[in-house]
């Protein structure tokens, strides 16, 4: 792994901290039960609805820093917290 | 097979067999592919024994599959039952029971609940699952008895509506009272065979459902998304599939005008936006305009007893953003006074619905239907009460003014107080409860819970909110819950929600839940 590597794997797992532990306080108190994994399908386990979504993405945006464009909010991007981080990263460096 | 439903899907198919029918994703059904599952579920149904008069629960996501179902359903002679796949258990036994359903047909992973809660009902012999297994019944299988053409007076659906006690109630409606709210919508929205409709609402409710029906009625594409989670997904369907309708509700249009880039992207092909489920608020209105500029805008009223009452062309949002028209094409409405007078202008009374769009009454509910439906002016006449209070201005334009009843609407989905409630006063330590409906531009309403709790009892509102998804359907869960100390009451001792609700409104400040 070379240092940029190391570099950005430390910074996706920060991102996946982050975006876990939002939507756990978030949106996962009505189900103290489910432990979030960092693959959950956020959708078909139906942990967020849409207005949910429109809350994450607002907080990825504005965490982060970067502009999310309509076309951007579909599941290859936010349908998992692992998805999430991946879009997070890729955004960064560009 | 005049004026059904089933004949609509015969006379798409014959004409425009290649014509692509329902879209979801990748999948694309055209209309000869529609028409010959619909024959081959229809025959599987039959084979089973399905036949006239009998219910059959509709159990599924927005798919394919599912307008397969539907219209296989009408196509064996018997009334579908559209159920939200979301709903829990103890309400699914009691819808399955309460219609007597014959059979299910379900999505596979709801098949486990289904056939747990259809394990106690009697009437219930068979649970069909999509994509479990052909559903064909193979060559020379029996086709089931003999059966003539279904006809316009067959009873086509059973739409259940949440009734103000928290009971639902279930809406019953001929081929014909279907087809002509088909018809009549069709005519003002001026819909044709051209037109690419993207449905984002549930098939189990009547604003999405109409929107399948409408579209085999005229030949027309209609593109499905289950919801608007990833509004990404939506802006590329709107985009791809050129899409020239799109019905809404307060919350997709919550949704859409958030999003970053979507008023720049030109849409050239979208030429019709329509709103239901609650009111828009002028701010709103404006918000949808500046999104969509060159779409219009419609702004629509109905109850699930009559499907649609009225609209508001297009060309009047601006100068009557708050008025929801007048009667559909076909109808009349008019206003009712407490002496049941009609009403002058600007007076306020209840608005009364007259047309074959009115449901025949409800399921195994004679005393709700004759609240519900009164003698009109000559026998067999009957007139629809609306519940609903409105006044009419001097060009004759309607304004909602409120319902006559708790019921809220959130989400475009109607929620009784009461159903809710029940749900709080089962949690030991809730000693009382209150539920109501606070304005909200990204819900239409919220629904707010106030409760009072026993002494000693210590619960909090993430406590008492969890205990209620464990039990309702989400839409129905508070969005806030309000604990007191005690809950305000009227002189003559009753939960005096008036007052609750203006609560909430001095309140404003808190932040509200999800």
């Amino acid at each position: 792994m070379t240092n940029v590597e190391a570099v950005q794997s430390r910074e996706a797992a920060v991102v996946r901290a982050e975006m876990s532990e939002f939507i756990k306080e978030n949106f996962l108190y009505m189900r103290p039960d489910h432990v979030l994994a960092d693959d959950d399908d956020l959708m078909g386990l139906a942990l967020l609805d849409s207005l949910g979504f429109v809350e994450l993405v607002d907080e990825v945006q504005n965490r982060y820093g970067i502009l999310i464009q309509d076309v951007d909010i579909t599941e290859e991007h936010f349908g998992s917290v692992n998805a999430i981080a991946a879009f997070v990263s890729s955004r960064r460096l560009s | 097979m005049l004026g059904t439903l089933d004949g609509d899907l015969r006379a798409s198919a014959a004409a425009r067999p290649e014509h692509a029918a329902v879209v979801v994703r990748s999948e694309r059904l055209t209309y000869r592919e529609l028409d010959e599952r619909v024959e081959e579920l229809a025959r599987r149904l039959r084979a089973l024994g399905v036949t006239r008069g009998d219910r059959v629960a509709v159990v599924m996501r927005s798919s394919g599959e599912a307008a397969v179902a539907i219209y296989a359903i009408l196509r064996a002679g018997a009334a579908f039952v559209p159920l939200n796949p979301t709903a829990k258990e103890a309400k699914l036994r009691h819808l399955l029971a309460h219609c007597g359903a014959a059979a299910v047909i379900c999505d596979a992973d709801v098949a486990e609940r289904v056939r747990s809660v259809g394990a106690d009902i009697d009437a219930l012999g068979h649970v069909l699952v999509s994509g479990a297994e052909p559903w064909t019944v193979g060559a020379g299988a029996d086709p089931g008895a003999p059966f003539g053409d279904v006809l316009d007076v067959d009873m086509a659906s059973i739409i259940y509506t949440s009734g103000s006690t928290g009971m639902p109630k279930g809406a019953v409606f001929l081929h014909r009272n279907m087809h002509f709210v088909s018809g009549s919508i069709i005519r003002y929205l001026g819909l044709h065979g051209d037109d690419r409709i993207l449905c984002v609402l549930p098939l189990s409710h009547t604003y999405g459902l109409y929107q399948l029906i409408m579209s085999v009625r005229v030949g027309a594409t209609l593109v499905l998304e289950n919801g608007m989670t990833f509004p990404g997904q939506i802006v590329n369907a709107l985009e791809q599939e050129q899409i020239t309708v799109l019905p809404g509700v307060p919350t997709v249009w919550h949704v859409l005008v958030s999003l970053q880039g979507l008023a720049e992207r030109e849409l050239p092909h979208l030429r019709l936006l329509t709103n239901a489920g609650a009111a828009l608020s002028a701010a709103r209105v404006a918000d949808v305009r500046r999104t969509f500029p060159h779409a219009d805008l419609l702004s629509m009223y109905g109850q699930t007893e009559c499907k649609r009452v009225c609209y508001l062309p297009a060309d009047q949002i601006e100068a009557r953003p708050d008025s929801v028209g007048f009667p559909i094409p076909g109808t009349e409405a008019w206003i009712e006074d407490e002496s049941g007078e009609v009403a002058g202008t600007g007076e306020t009374g209840e608005l009364v619905i007259r047309g074959d769009h009115v449901m025949q009454g409800y399921w195994r509910d004679a005393e709700g239907t004759a609240a519900k439906l009164k003698p009109g002016r000559f026998p067999g006449d009957r007139v629809l009460r609306s519940g609903d209070l409105f006044r009419r201005d001097e060009d004759g334009y309607l304004y909602f003014v409120s319902r006559t009843d708790d019921i809220i609407t959130s989400r475009g989905e109607k929620i009784a107080p009461g159903e809710v409630e029940r749900v709080l006063y089962a949690i030991e330590g809730v000693r009382e409860a209150a539920v109501v409906g606070a304005p909200d531009d990204r819900l239409g309403e919220a629904v707010i819970a106030h409760v009072s709790l026993a002494a000693g009892v210590t619960l909090d509102e993430k406590v008492l909110r969890s205990r209620c998804a464990a039990a309702l359907e989400d839409f129905m869960v508070p969005t806030r819950i309000v604990i007191h100390s005690e809950l305000p009451k009227t002189d003559n001792g009753k939960l005096d929600r008036l007052t609750l609700m203006q609560v909430r409104e001095q309140d404003a400040q808190a932040r509200v839940l999800r």
